[in-house]
Order: C-alpha cells, then structure tokens, then sequence
C-alpha cells in the first residue's frame, strides 16, 4: 500500500514534471531595477550644447537610460558660466535623481555640487570635474593627456629649433589647469624645449587661430603646437596651414575622437596626433554608473569613485580604421 | 426716468479717475509691471516650483547681485550717461575679493571693504573721464569696458589656479554666498536697504533731486548752480561701488574668476534699465522701475534656461523683448500726455432749470440796463488780469496782475502805478485783516499775506490729504477768493483740486464738485479744508451775523451759506440757486447788503450741454480745445442781493466798451470799483446814494462806522 503510494506519487510526479520545466526561475533583481530607474529625472547641464562631446554625451545617454523610463531634463548655458550656475541651483530645487555635470570652471559649481548631493541627488561630473568629488567621476585624465601630447611634440622636435607653443583652453577649466600641468611634468624633463607662447583661447577657434598666427609671425621656425582640445583647435591648424607649415609644425591635441572633428582632421594633416577620450564609451560608462547608482539606492555622496576614460591616440596609422572615431549622425539615430 | 440713470451714473462712478490715476507719475510704471506679471504667469505656469521658496529664494539671490549693478545702471542713465564697463567692472571686482581672499588671506570684512574700493576706484576712472573732462559717456566707457576686461584677462592667466584651487569656508563668507535670513537670501536684504535709501534719495534728498535734474537738462541745471561735474563723476563712482557689491556677492556665492564672467552683461543690465522704462537719455527713473526691469530680464532668462531653451534661443528671446519694450515703452511716453489729455476730462451732469429773465422788457430784477456804460477807466493798458481790486483806509487801489505782483494805483487820481509787492503766480481774491496786512489768494500758489510795508510771506500752501482723492489734492492748486473772520480765521476757497490756473474754464465743461473751500488759521498756522465737493466755489464773504459765510458757486450757479460757528455750524445753506450767469466775488456793499460780480451770463447751449455728459465728453475728445462749447465768460454784470437770498439791484453794461468783463467789484467811498480777470484796466463807477464815507474792511473792523 505504501509502495503503491509512492509510486502514485511518483507518477502524479511524473505526469507534472513537464510543466513544470517550462517555467524558468523568476530573477528577483531585474524588477527592483526597473522599478529604481522609471520615471527617474537625469538632469544634464553641458557647458554648451551645439559641439561633438556634448552632444555626443546626451544621445549615448538617452539611448543608454531612455527605454528603462528615465526622463531627462537638459539645461544649455550656452557658454556662459552664470547661466550655468543659475540651472545648477534651479535644478537643486527640482531635485532630479541623478545631475550630470559638465563644469565650465573648477570652482564655480563645487559648493553647488555639494548641496545638491547633500539634497540626495546623485552628481556624476563628466570630463571636467570640479574642485568638489561627487559620486562619480567620469571622464578623461587631463594629466595624462598633457605629458602624452607634449612628449609627442618634444620627440617631434628633436633636431628641430625646440620651440613649442601651447594654446590653453579657458584657464581654470579642469581641461586646462589639469592638461598644462601635464604639459609642465613633461617640459620638466625637458629643458631644451622653450616654450615661447602660452596662452588661453577660451575653447574659441577663432581666439586660437588667432594666437597661432602671430606666434607663427614671431616664430616661424616653430616646432610644435601643444593644444588642449581639438574642436578649438581647428583654428590652431588652419593658422598652420595657412602659414604654409603643414607638416612642419607638429600639432597635438585631445578630443572627443568624433570622425569630422578628429579622424578626418588627422587624415588631412591639420592634426599629427588627436588624443581621444571616446565619447560613446564615456557615455555608456556614465549611463552604466547612473543604472548601478539608482539600483544600488546608496545615499548620495556617501560613495565616491572615478571613471577615467582609457586614451586612444589618432595618429595618420589608425585614422583610416573605421572604429577609431565615432560619427555624432550616427549616434543620435 | 433716463434722466435719473443719467444722473445716477454720473454720480456714483468716478469717471474722473481714470484721467488722475494715469497722471500720476507711478503710472509710467505701468507698462513693465504688466509685463513682469505676464512673464511672472507665464513661468510660474509652464514651470513647476517656479513659485516655491527655495525658487524664489534662488531667484531673489540672483535678482539682488545683477539687482545692485542695476541700480547703478540707473542712476548713471538717469544722470544722463550711459556705463558700458559694469561687465568688466563686475569680473574685476568679483577678483579682488577672491583675490584679496584666497590668495592674500585677507579677512572677510577687509574684502568686501577692498571690493567696494576697488568698485568705487573703476568706476571713478569713468567718473573723472566723464563728469570732469567731458568725455562722451558710450566712448568712454566702451574704451574701459576694453581696458578692464584686458586687465581681468591677464590678471586670471596668473591667478586663476591659485584662486581655482582654494575652497573658501568661513562662516561670514558662506552668510554673503548663500546665508538667509527667514528664507530670505543676504543679496536680497541687502538690496531691499540699499533701494530703499535709494528710493528715498532720489525722491526726497537733494542729491537726488540734482541727478535728476541734471539728466533733464545739464545746462539748466549748470545755470541753477549744481555741482554739475561732480554730481556726474559722482554718480560713475556709485556705479562702480554697486558692481562692486554685485562682485563681492558673486565672489561668495560662486567662488569663481572663469574668463567668462561678467561677459555681456552689460547688455543684460542696460535690458533691464530700459524694459523697466529708465529713459536712455536722462531725467527720469527709479528705484522701482530699475528693480522691476531687473527682475523681468532675470525671469526671462532664467525661465528660458530652465525651460531647456537652446542658448542661442535665449539670447534672441531676450533681444526680441528688449526690442518690443523699447517700442512700447517710446510710444507710451511719447503719447502717455496726449491720452491723459483726452480722458482727463470727464464731465458729468449738471442739471439747472430755466434761468430768470434778463432780456430788456421782461422785468424782474436781472432786467438789462446800461448803468455801466459810463464807467471810468484806470490804468488801461497798463495792468493786466486784476481778478479782484481792493482799496486801503488811504484810499489808494490794488490789484493783482498776470506777472504776480501786486499793483498799487496811488491815490486820489489812480494815475500813478507801482508794484506793491511781487509774489509770482497768479493773485486772486484779496481782503484786509485787522492790522492791514493784505492776504491775497494766489493761483498756483496758495494763501499770500503782506505787510503794509510790502514784505510778503506765505501764510499756507497746502491742506490735509484726503483719502478718497486720487489726485494729491493737499497742495493748493487755485486758491480763489478769502475773507477773514473775528477770530482771525481766513476761509478762502479752492475753485478746482483737478486742474491748473490756466486750465480754470475746462471746471466749466466738467460741471463737477471738484472745489472746496479751505480754512486757514492765522492764530495756530494750520489748515484745514472745511467743505468739498462745491462746483467752482469762487467770492466768499464773511454774514452779518459773523459766524458764517456767504459763498458762490461759481458753476452751480447759486450763493450758499455756511456756518463755521454757532448753533448751525457746520450747515450749509442755499441763500439762491439758478441765478441767471455765473456768479464770482462777493464784497460788502455800504448798505449792509452785498455786491456779486455775475462773470458771464448763462446760454441755452450750455444749459442744455450740462444735462448731457456723453456729449460733451465726445466733444472734448474729438473737438479741438479752441471749438470746445465753453461757458461765456465774457459779459455779465454786478448785481446787489441780501442775505434772505433776494436780489436789490442789478448794473449792467450792454456794450461792454469801457470795462467787458466783471469778475470782482469793490464799493469805497461812493464808488464800485470793478476788476476783470482778462482786462487791462480797472473800472470805477460811481454809485449814486452811497455812503461817501464807507470803506469796507474798515467797517468790518469796526474802524469807522
């Protein structure tokens, strides 16, 4: 009796075990996850809008983060550092769940950085970090970028007339304090090498085309150009062009590795070497750390961590290879 | 049944206060308040929070920083200049303090002293330039606008990191940055004293009073004595004091010397100046109007950047309402006059029955004659405008001319005139007290008095406010006619609290309530108004029983008496009402009865006008002033009644040669002598019967018998 009850058991087992193997095992993070990220408001506050990085950013971001339900909220100051600082302590009043922050300058959004984490919003700075370390940082390591461009111009200018110049961005951007300390680090090594103009052209093509020009009158037998962002210095190589100095002027500098502003550059010879810090990958990392903070429900500020971007040199060699650079067009699609 | 809604309507509503609300100065205002409550719906509509306090408080932090260069904006143009370098001023001075901080570790009171020196010393830089060499203001402050910016740049390329690098946080430095008070921000505090003091210093203190009246006119204000140059540079300096406030708050509040700063912002401020109607050009602004230009600028722009409008975007929104406010604001200033014009006039209804016969042949008192014709002639063509004339216990004349002196015609042949006393304004009415001072009422003026040496002062030139009046109805605007009682009180009568001196027969086509009568006391030197809302109240006579006066109401065309005294003080009488013309000054006639000057004679037209507001009011805005239907004013006559309202005696003149116009008669010594507001002489006919020997305000004296 008993046997034949368990082997009527094992027979209802039997005939149910099927069914059962068709239903898989329910993952219990995945909902959580999607509950923490929808409807949840990333405020995203460039610098500017209207260039290859900031553009490039929002739509890897969107792309990232948009079918999860996040809404984004973006704020153009359009350069201006006070317009900048006013969207910043608006937002703070919005209370996003997450701000990404691109800072004009070290200083001006630091005390702003540190209320709104102190509100409980998450504040990933992109690139240009800020005197203040929030949850994250993601972006490129200026330090590096300035000793790799310099020695790249200080090799360059090997047996040439050792004269370099450097064409800064807005003074005290991280991109350009962190950049030109590199630029020191180097140049320490270096004392052959004089530098005969340093000077900040305010991220402007026209402000660095400018400097270059009369750096080139006064120096023509000039070895190389450190600058400090290739959407500004665009200017800096159509003045070398212009000069008729293409090719023996050795141009450096960094970008965000866009195919127009960077690879073509390159490929035509404005650029000898293009120090890229890949947008869409720095977007995807932002967009990885936004889903791993709103998962995590840590409170803001009490982590804090760095994201810096691996570097990927555009010389004449990898220009022409189709995943060096990166196409905004077909990003935003 | 129409006429009683006529007369209803015309009543309750005041009509009247729409012309007086928009002559007030604060309507000039007007436009951009509008246009700061729209913008203010708009954003608090298409923004969520736009309106909770930690928005506000953001908003007010930053109205209170571009707040204080604006104001120092304001107070350049009103002085009629114009500050290119508060842009660069602002980066200059917002380094110093980060500078002066961060770097040199200078305590927080010595920065902001530093910064404020710093902001006085640029802006003295414009000061001396403009107010002491003369410089063109645009010139010159483009080139230092160039110059501060250049030394803001080089001073950052050596200084940026450093200051970059600190991270300031003391107490005191946090409190300027971003410290409240009751959820109030620092910057807005102190921005509600500062404008407030200078509200007070634009509108009360001389200073202020000399800014604006050098932005009126610099010559002017040069040939009246002003400190011209000084009040000029002065005015830079406190420009550059104000952006270096704004300089030192941002310093705090951002900590930050980016190559940006302070770029553009002068179009920002000049914005706000004009959209909240500070005229480019000088002479007018204020407080108010700089505080609500700045705050519709800073809701522009800061809804635009929150509304994630594209910067460019922002920029041409702000250009395209900088550019319609500036249409609106020349167009409402340039036609603001002409619409107050056109509804400033409001007539209401003025209902009068029939009036008496005058016509020769119809009998009753008012019958024409020619009594008058006769009349002798003094000083022709050498006076001008005697309302009233009035004779001392010398016999000798006086009378007050256009030029506002009084004229003294010598006795005993009036050939030889002198100026008695010179006040300005236009004299009046006149009577004697018990120690022969004069008091005249002046137009535009107020209550004159002068010794019988000739020495003049100023015995009131304003009343109590009262609160129902839209108009500022304190200052005397045209006093009328007096008359003093025993115990030293001087009731003298205000025709109009609406219109000028010059305007006086517009009260006609109005036909309101719009005089009072006002009463001075010579013992404590106060005034008060004792009646209002009388039609044009004009002669005013102290009654035989000396404890009331008999009044006229000029376009009520009645006499009525009022007690100040007694069992019935306070009432108000009608001793005659519809009286064929308009009656003018009341004088004691020898016989106890009393001399009225009729002014003009009533017309059908008129009479029948005034029971038609609506038409006169389209006549007023679509006739030409010169074509208005005018009460006449030209030939009336002076007629004798007693205090039982009856009428003894009338004089009339049917040519009108020698002596048109009556606006006043005075009886001495067996003569009425006549006086006309738009003659040039004065008349004198002899009344046959009269006492030789009376002299009116000697017998009111109880001088004489």
């Amino acid at each position: 009796m008993m046997k034949c009850g368990l082997a009527a058991l094992g027979l209802l087992a039997a005939s149910s075990a099927p069914a059962l193997a068709q239903k898989g095992l329910d993952e219990p993070f995945q909902a959580p996850f999607r509950e923490a990220l929808a409807g949840k408001v990333v405020a995203y506050v460039p610098v500017s809008m209207n260039f290859d990085l900031t553009e490039g950013w929002w739509a890897g971001l969107k792309k990232e983060l948009e079918p999860y339900g996040v809404k984004f909220e973006l704020r153009d100051p359009n350069w201006n550092t006070n317009a900048g600082a006013q969207a910043v302590t608006s937002l703070i009043s919005e209370k996003p769940a997450v701000m990404v922050i691109h800072n004009p300058d070290v200083q001006t959004y630091a005390k702003l950085l540190q209320r709104a984490e102190n509100e409980g919003i998450y504040v990933i700075q992109i690139n240009m970090g800020s005197a203040y370390r929030s949850s994250a940082f993601v972006g490129a390591n200026w330090i590096e970028i300035g000793e790799k461009q310099t020695e790249a111009v200080v090799k360059a200018c090997e047996g040439k007339s050792e004269k370099i110049a450097v064409v800064q961005g807005a003074l005290s951007a991280a991109a350009s304090a962190y950049t030109l300390k590199g630029v020191e680090n180097v140049l320490a090594k270096h004392p052959e090498i004089k530098v005969v103009a340093s000077q900040a052209a305010d991220w402007d093509a026209a402000k660095a085309k400018a400097i270059t020009q009369t750096v080139l009158k006064q120096n023509p037998d000039l070895c190389g150009i450190v600058g400090f962002w290739d959407g500004m210095d665009i200017g800096t190589a159509a003045a070398v062009k212009e000069a008729g100095l293409t090719g023996k002027v050795f141009v450096a500098t960094s970008g965000g590795g866009e195919r127009k502003g960077a690879c073509d550059q390159v490929k035509n010879g404005g650029f000898d070497l293009d120090m890229s810090y890949d947008v869409p990958t720095q977007a995807a990392q932002m967009a990885g750390t936004i889903k791993w903070l709103l998962s995590s429900g840590v409170k803001a500020g009490s982590v804090k961590g760095s994201e810096y971007t691996s570097l990927v040199p555009i010389t004449k060699d990898n220009a022409d290879i189709a995943t060096t650079c990166w196409n905004l067009g077909d990003l935003k699609k | 049944m129409r006429e009683a809604l006529i007369r209803f309507r015309y009543r309750w509503w005041p009509d009247h206060w729409v012309g007086e609300i928009l002559s007030k100065r604060w309507t000039e205002t007007a436009i951009p308040v509008i246009v700061l409550i729209i913008v203010g719906f708009w954003l608090s509509r298409a923004i969520p929070n736009f309106l909770s306090v930690s928005s506000l408080a953001d908003t007010a932090r930053q109205a209170g920083e571009i707040g204080f260069i604006g104001l120092g904006e304001a107070l350049v143009v009103i002085v009629g200049g114009i500050d290119l370098s508060v842009g660069s001023m602002f980066a200059l001075t917002d380094f110093c303090a980060l500078y002066t901080l961060d770097v040199l570790g200078w305590p927080v009171p010595l920065v902001a002293l530093a910064t404020l020196v710093c902001g006085a010393l640029l802006g003295a830089v414009n000061g001396v330039l403009i107010g002491y060499l003369r410089l063109r203001a645009f010139i010159t402050t483009l080139i230092t606008l160039i110059i501060y910016r250049s030394a803001f740049d080089i001073l950052i390329q050596d200084h940026s990191n450093q200051i970059a690098a600190a991270f300031p946080d003391f107490p005191s430095w946090n409190f300027l940055g971003g410290g409240d008070l009751l959820g109030v921000p620092s910057v807005a505090l102190f921005y509600i004293l500062v404008a407030v003091f200078g509200h007070i210093l634009m509108t009360r203190l001389r200073p202020g009073w000399h800014i604006m009246a050098i932005g009126g006119s610099r010559r002017s204000a040069y040939n009246s004595g002003i400190p011209v140059r000084r009040t000029i540079a002065l005015c830079y300096v406190a420009c550059g004091a104000l952006t270096g406030v704004a300089g030192l708050f941002f310093a705090a509040r951002l900590g930050t010397v980016g190559g940006d700063i302070g770029v553009g912002l002068e179009v920002i401020v000049l914005t706000a100046t004009v959209l909240g109607g500070i005229t480019l050009g000088g002479g007018k602004g204020s407080v108010t109007k700089s505080l609500v230009g700045t705050l519709i600028v800073l809701l522009i722009t800061n809804g635009l950047t929150t509304l994630n409008a594209r910067g460019g975007v922002n920029r041409m929104a702000l250009a395209g309402i900088l550019l319609v406010a500036a249409m609106v604001d020349i167009r409402w200033q340039k036609n603001r006059t002409r619409i107050i014009s056109k509804v400033y006039v409001s007539p209401t209804y003025n209902n009068l029955p029939a009036p008496p016969p005058t016509e020769v042949g119809a009998g009753g008192p008012f019958e024409q004659n020619d009594k008058l014709s006769d009349v002798e002639v003094i000083g022709l063509g050498r006076i001008e405008a005697p309302e009233d004339v009035i004779l001392d216990r010398h016999d000798n004349l006086y009378a007050g001319s256009r030029h506002g002196d009084i004229m003294r015609f010598l006795a005993p042949d009036y050939q030889t005139m002198e100026v008695f006393a010179h006040i300005g304004g236009q004299p009046l009415g006149m009577a004697f007290d018990r120690n022969d001072n004069l008091y005249v009422c002046i137009g535009g003026m107020g209550l004159y008095a002068i010794a019988p040496d000739g020495k003049v002062t100023k015995a009131t030139d304003e009343t109590n406010r009262s609160w129902t009046s839209v108009n500022d109805d304190s200052r005397l605007r045209l006093a009328d006619d007096l008359d003093i009682t025993d115990d030293g009180r001087i009731f003298f009568s205000e025709a109009t609290v609406r219109y000028e001196m010059d305007e006086w027969p517009v009260e006609g086509i109005e036909a309101r309530g719009n005089g009072r009568i006002v009463c001075y006391d010579t013992n404590t030197g106060k005034t008060h108004t004792a009646l209002r809302g009388l039609k044009f109240p004009n002669g005013i006579c102290v009654a035989s029983d000396r404890k009331s006066i008999l009044f006229a109401e000029t376009f009520g065309c009645s006499i009525k008496r009022y007690w100040f005294d007694g069992p019935k003080q306070g009432k108000v009488e009608t001793v005659m009402d519809n009286l064929p013309g308009y009656p003018d000054n009341i004088n004691l006639a020898s016989d106890g009865n009393y001399w009225l000057a009729l002014v003009g004679i009533r017309s059908p037209a008129l009479d029948l006008a005034w029971k038609m507001p609506g038409f006169r009011l389209r006549m007023v805005k679509r006739v030409p002033l010169d074509e208005w239907l005018f009460p006449n004013l030209n030939s009336g006559c002076v007629v004798k009644f007693n205090e039982k309202g009856e009428i003894l005696e009338s004089l009339w003149d049917m040519k009108g040669v020698n002596h048109p116009m009556i606006t006043s008669m005075r009886e001495h010594r067996g003569y009425l002598y006549l006086g006309g507001i738009s003659n040039n002489r004065i008349g004198r006919h002899k009344l046959p019967g009269a006492d030789p020997n009376f002299i009116q305000y000697d017998r009111r004296w109880g001088k004489q018998a």
